[in-house]
């Protein structure tokens, strides 16, 4: 079969391997955008996997004075968890800690979902009784009287069953830069695709793991089957030319956003062609056996 | 298919109860059925065909023409679909409804809108008195939906009202809000006396400052609300042309009763 490429780059034929998530979005809003980032950047923060931050969250994208319900800036935020009960726990912390300790924010519902998540319904409670509940429109909004004005966050937002997390790609290079340089670009091209974040610092991880470790406790450690430095020591999936490997990591609503969104990520790594020093776009997957949803690459780049 | 329209044929020697002419009740009824219908309020029979000339079909979106303030119930216990009067209407329009939309190009009598739960009631001109309040044997007004008043409203407006919003363009009537669980009104050129006596948790929001204040509401200064910026971005995007802004002078009362309902008056 031949190799496919796209400007020099092997695509190989793999799959990334993802799997269900239950996710929501609320769109925080400020005064100006400034102060909606802020409070967004805050509400994220530390939130790049489950498997340590309870959470797997990251900004959206920003949002205009007429696309918010108050004619304010606004900031969309994704937040995602393996199960309901953890996403509404995550929900409730971070946007009691980031969103109403931040000056001038609101919080409203991104979502419609099937069923629903409490956000003012569970933080109402710290206005202590002078809370006050208002219905406009069909919705529920609470206003918690707060040392600099009022803290306006809608009643509840909605839940998807259906989102997906743990996308990804994974970009083999012969220098550090020209990965670096890469993968840059694509977060930056997925960035502005609908229902999807890259959870990670920037978005890119370069620390992939396996399952698993030789230490009792440890559930996950380096995989070092892409290390560079550890190509001549273990069973290695790099060709010896490989300076650095680089992964992006990506959740979404549904798994349609994250293919369309790994379709935008190939081809803006692909952009620089082979000339740039990136040689090989991959993915990760455990087989086959663990996650539902399956991303072949090649059908991804078609 | 075109609005079914009912045109009052010539003024009623008494008062009609108009409230089987809702979609729920005519769908699937033929012409006959429809005229065959009574409307009458006293002993003297009266049916649709004797009152009405019909027209149209759409029994989801139903239009009375030349209805006069003698024309009661229009729209009492609506669960959907849109009703257009052109004219004026008399007590109870939309009283109970729960769903749909209510246009009046005139005015409408008293208990307007009473215990509405949900839906809107656009009224052009004036409205009586008693409108969003408690319906006869009902202990809460209005409890959701919109009520908007292009003209003045009559005493007791949103008397008791429960949840929901009542716009009035003109001024309202003396005890505007009196006995307000919660919920809103929006008085764009202020009230009579007594507004908010006995307001438990609702809000009166004022865009001019009100001539009358009762004591029993204590300042609380004026300060930015975003709430207020949330509800002007609703109206606006309902189609209508006001603007506000977010400044508010905030004074919490009525001190009388639960005293967590509030005055919001524009600054």
């Amino acid at each position: 079969m031949p190799e496919l490429k796209v400007k020099g780059v092997t695509i190989v034929e793999t799959f990334a391997e993802a799997f269900p998530m239950v996710g929501t979005r609320v769109i925080i809003t400020a005064p100006t955008l400034e102060w909606a980032m802020i409070s967004a950047r805050t509400m994220t923060g530390f939130a790049t996997s489950v498997i340590a931050c309870g959470a797997e969250a990251g900004i959206e994208r920003t949002l205009s004075k007429k696309e918010t319900p108050d004619g304010r800036p606004g900031v969309a935020v994704l937040l995602f968890t393996m199960d309901a009960d953890k996403l509404q726990k995550q929900l409730r912390n971070r946007v009691g800690q980031c969103v109403l300790t931040s000056p001038g924010s609101a919080c409203y519902a991104g979502l419609e979902g099937e069923k629903k998540l409490k956000l003012g319904a569970s933080l109402r409670f710290f206005g202590d009784g002078w809370q006050m509940s208002k219905v406009i429109g069909g919705r529920r909004y609470w206003r918690i009287p707060v040392m600099g004005g009022e803290f306006v966050c809608e009643d509840k937002t909605g839940l998807t069953k259906k989102a997906v997390g743990g996308g990804n790609l994974l970009v083999l290079g012969k220098s550090h830069a020209a990965v670096l340089a890469a993968c840059t670009r694509a977060v930056k091209a997925m960035s502005e695709m609908p229902d999807v974040i890259t959870p990670f610092p920037g978005g890119i991880v370069r620390s992939g793991s396996k399952v698993g470790s030789q230490y009792k406790g440890q559930i996950a450690s380096t995989n070092d089957a892409y290390c560079p430095g550890l190509k001549g020591a273990v069973k290695s999936a790099l060709p010896l030319n490989i300076e650095a490997v680089l992964e992006i990591v990506i959740d979404g609503l549904t798994a349609d956003a994250i293919h369309a969104a790994m379709h935008a990520g190939i081809h803006a790594i692909a952009k620089g062609g082979a000339r740039e020093g990136v040689t090989h776009i991959t993915a990760g997957n455990y087989g086959g056996n663990l996650g539902p949803h399956h991303f072949h690459l090649k059908e991804i780049v078609g | 298919m075109s609005a079914l329209t009912f045109e009052l044929k010539h003024t009623p020697d008494q008062r009609l109860d108009l409230s089987p002419l809702v979609p729920a009740r005519l769908d699937g009824l033929s012409r006959k059925e429809i005229e065959a219908l009574a409307v009458n309020t006293t002993r003297t029979k009266l049916t649709v065909g004797e009152a009405f000339k019909i027209k149209g079909k759409d029994a989801e979106n139903i239009r009375f023409e030349g209805t006069d303030e003698r024309c009661d119930k229009i729209g009492a216990g609506l669960a959907g679909g849109a009703i257009v009067v052109e004219g004026d209407a008399g007590m109870l329009l939309g009283a109970k409804m729960k769903r749909g939309k209510i246009g009046v190009t005139g005015s409408t009598g008293v208990l307007t809108g009473a215990s509405m739960a949900g839906g809107e009631i656009a009224v052009r001109r004036n409205v009586g008195d008693r409108a969003g309040a408690a319906a006869f044997g009902e202990t809460m007004g209005m409890k959701g939906g919109f009520i908007s008043i292009g003209g003045d409203a009559g005493a007791l407006l949103g008397e008791r009202l429960r949840r929901g919003l009542i716009m009035v363009g003109g001024t309202a009537g003396d005890y505007a809000g009196a006995r307000m669980i919660a919920g809103t009104l929006l008085l764009k050129q202020g009230a009579g006396r007594y507004a908010g006596y006995g307001n438990r948790r609702g809000s009166l929001i004022f865009l001019e400052k009100p001539r009358n204040i009762l004591p029993t509401y204590s300042d609380c200064g004026v300060m930015e609300f975003d709430y207020l910026r949330l509800l002007e971005t609703w109206l606006r995007d309902q189609g209508l042309r006001i603007r506000f802004g977010a400044r508010a002078r905030r004074l919490m009362g009525d001190m009388a009763v639960l005293g967590k309902g509030e005055m919001l008056i524009l600054a």
